[in-house]
């Protein structure tokens, strides 16, 4: 159909900047173009991946999040915005002050201040409310009956969140950061990245000390934000495991770039099959994180290479729900009792998401006789709602969704504590 | 009528032609002025209108500017209407009356005929200036290579009679734009007025509304789709366009104007070879046979 119709046309049916494959055949729903440009093959797939991702997505999603589909498919099908995460072990004062030239904030340091605000505002009112009578008070203690509850469960301890810095451009602004540039010491003076990847590293509340394990390391942003906490070297100790080899390499190269040799050093990087850790180390660590593999929707959306929705990788999508179930089982089973643990993908499919923690906890309770309780996390999203689009209709857990004037995630990530 | 306030004539340089006209009522009233007032008001311009007539380039020798007052009533336009056409384009008293008369029979011949002509010289009087090739080439185009029907032209031309000032080119890959990528057939174009928005402003309707999922270009030999309609696209304002068809937000739609233009320009600088713009071989033609190329 291509040949018939001529170059000029057929190169209108491939979708403006859309993916190049055999798209005069295709008549998929707006995709981005691929990066490198790509001839009329034959030996292209007659329908590219991202279209049958794309359609897929259509079918489940609209189902499950309703009026906000449309705006969430425009979304993924344009450019993502991320997030510089600034590198602490590298010479960070002037690379901040060109960020904040540029107009870009730290979205973490933020959220603290107006958590430290509203909890100052919320001891005032009790201040007050110890002091005075009258009905003007009274309506000054409902709110603060209010306000405190909602803090009731803890937010954050202080202590880690001036550590973790992450600048964003303002929502709306669609600007890009330049490539980090390497200090004096060679190291890069921040590592681009999704934010809202950050959010689960910072829902896992790591503290002075604390043990911690990331199963499913690679390539390995959150393993280097989690060494931005700088609290897991000293006593503590970071685990970082990735059943693949090859991108195991990758966050290796990640912590050369970014993290000096004698923080490296403490760092174990592992290439177990992460279901086999209990194996490995049961019942170890403060604070395990399990980012496990999944449909990776946005990239599903946009990119021909390496696409889950392939035909010939059907039975490795379809068998996805069990692996994730089987990887955050080895979770749970590898933190002591009392451990936390962060389960989070980037997909915005139930099947991946809360149906894998709510079986998890079932088997936990039923084969394992161990007790799982499901952290609530709603402070956490009204903390961070003014950078993110959060949605609110999980049963269990935070789903961040894309949304053109805030185009980060899916993320969806859910806190559970072994008791 | 040297003493008498000029009115400020509209259109561009407005300020330059009060000052020339305000000097030229200041002047003494030569005779030949006042006959000149004369020969305009014969022709059936009121006091009020010949005066203004007479303010616009008023270096220009009467005689001119009667032939050409004189051209555009007998092509048909009201003395009301020929002189705000020639307030807005005051150039127009340079073009022989020839070239007038040629170019309005020509037009006339396109289909523009009585009151479609008149308001398709008003809102386009470049159609006037514009070379002749450039007409011809654009009729062609929409004739031969978009296959409208003749009917179809004319409703084309009436509505839209800018399609005659565009790039042969622009306005190719303006209309294949619709067809291939909108599934949209020569018929809804010509009844939801294509050409009337500017090409940028469809594409980004159209490619919000896709990724939103809200439009599909239609598979080969699909007939219904569940698409908005074309008409719906073009004619809403951007207000209820956005409510009534995207269900969305201006502030999204702000931002994804910005990164489609950012794709575009990024795009634009990818490309080897812009093949958008070979006219040779992106006949409809060939969808059914082999053509040879022009």
């Amino acid at each position: 159909m291509a040949a018939l119709l001529g170059g000029a046309a057929a190169a209108l049916l491939r979708r403006g900047p859309g993916p190049g494959p055999g798209a005069g055949a295709v008549l998929g729903a707006g995709q981005r173009r691929h990066r490198h440009k790509e001839k009329w093959a034959t030996t292209a797939p007659r329908i590219p991946s991202t279209r049958l991702a794309l359609h897929h997505f259509d079918t489940s999603y609209s189902l499950h999040l309703g009026e906000l589909w449309p705006s969430v498919r425009a979304g993924l099908l344009c450019e993502q915005k991320y997030g510089a995460l600034l590198n602490n072990f590298s010479a960070v004062d002037h690379v901040t002050q060109e960020l904040e030239l540029l107009n870009a904030t730290d979205f973490v340091s933020e959220a603290l201040q107006k958590a430290q605000q509203s909890q100052r505002g919320a001891a005032a009112r009790e201040a007050v409310r110890g002091s005075q009578e009258g009905c003007v008070q009274g309506r000054a203690v409902i709110q603060a009956e209010t306000i405190t509850q909602a803090e009731s469960s803890p937010p954050f301890r202080a202590s880690i969140i001036p550590k973790i810095k992450c600048y964003t451009f303002p929502r709306g602004d669609i600007t890009r950061f330049c490539p980090a540039r390497p200090d004096v010491l060679g190291l890069l003076g921040y590592y681009l990245m999704d934010a809202a990847s950050l959010l689960p590293v910072l829902a896992l509340d790591v503290q002075q000390d604390d043990l911690v394990l990331d199963l499913c390391a690679a390539p390995g942003g959150k393993t280097l934000a989690l060494l931005q906490t700088g609290l897991c070297v000293s006593g503590g100790h970071l685990a970082a495991n990735d059943v693949s080899i090859s991108r195991t390499k990758r966050l290796h190269q990640i912590l050369h770039k970014y993290v000096p040799r004698e923080i490296r050093e403490t760092v174990s990087v592992t290439s177990y099959d992460g279901r086999d850790w209990q194996d490995v180390d049961g019942g170890t660590f403060h604070k395990v994180l399990v980012d496990v593999p999944c449909t990776t929707d946005r990239h599903s959306a946009m990119e021909e290479e390496n696409n889950i929705f392939h035909k010939r990788r059907t039975k490795e999508r379809q068998m996805l729900p069990m692996l994730q179930l089987q990887l955050l089982m080895a979770g749970i089973l590898a933190a002591k009792p009392g451990g936390e643990v962060v389960y989070s993908t980037c997909s915005l499919s139930p099947l991946q998401n809360e149906c894998v923690v709510e079986r998890a906890v079932e088997i936990a309770e039923t084969q394992f006789n161990i007790s799982v309780h499901v952290e609530d996390l709603s402070h956490f999203r009204t903390l961070f709602q003014d950078t993110f689009s959060f949605f609110s209709g999980c049963r269990l857990g935070e789903l961040v969704l894309p949304h053109l004037t805030a185009n980060f995630g899916p993320m969806y990530f859910c806190k559970l504590r072994r008791m | 009528m040297a003493g008498l306030p000029l009115p400020l004539p509209r259109g561009a340089g407005r300020a330059v032609l009060a000052g020339r006209a305000l000097l030229a009522a200041l002047r003494p009233c030569p005779r030949r002025g006042c006959g000149e007032a004369a020969a305009l008001r014969a022709m059936g311009f009121s006091q009020e209108q010949a005066r203004r007539l007479q303010g616009l380039q008023p270096r220009l020798g009467p005689e001119r500017r009667e032939a050409v007052a004189a051209q555009l009533l007998l092509l048909g336009l009201s003395a009301e209407a020929a002189l705000a056409l020639l307030e807005q384009s005051p150039a127009l008293l340079r073009l022989p009356t020839e070239q007038l008369r040629e170019r309005a029979e020509e037009l006339r011949r396109l289909g523009l005929d009585g009151g479609r002509l008149e308001r398709a010289l008003s809102r386009c009087p470049q159609l006037f200036a514009v070379p002749r090739r450039r007409l011809a080439a654009a009729v062609r185009l929409l004739r031969e290579r978009c296959l409208f029907t003749a009917e179809q032209l004319r409703e084309v031309l009436g509505t839209c009679p800018a399609v005659l000032l565009e790039e042969p080119c622009s306005l190719h890959h303006h209309f294949q734009y619709a067809y291939f990528r909108m599934g949209v057939r020569q018929k809804e174009m010509v009844k939801a007025r294509l050409f009337q928005m500017p090409f940028a402003e469809l594409r980004n309707r159209h490619i919000f509304l896709e990724r939103r999922g809200l439009y599909e270009t239609p598979h080969k030999g699909q007939i219904q789709t569940n698409n908005p309609k074309l008409k719906d696209i073009l004619q809403l304002s951007e207000k209820d366009f956005l409510a009534s068809l995207a269900c969305s937000t201006l502030e999204e739609y702000e931002v994804f104007k910005k990164l489609l233009a950012r794709e575009e320009a990024e795009e634009g600088k990818e490309e080897e070879v812009d093949a958008l713009y070979a006219e040779e071989d992106d006949d409809l033609d060939s969808e059914r046979s082999k053509t040879a190329p022009e």
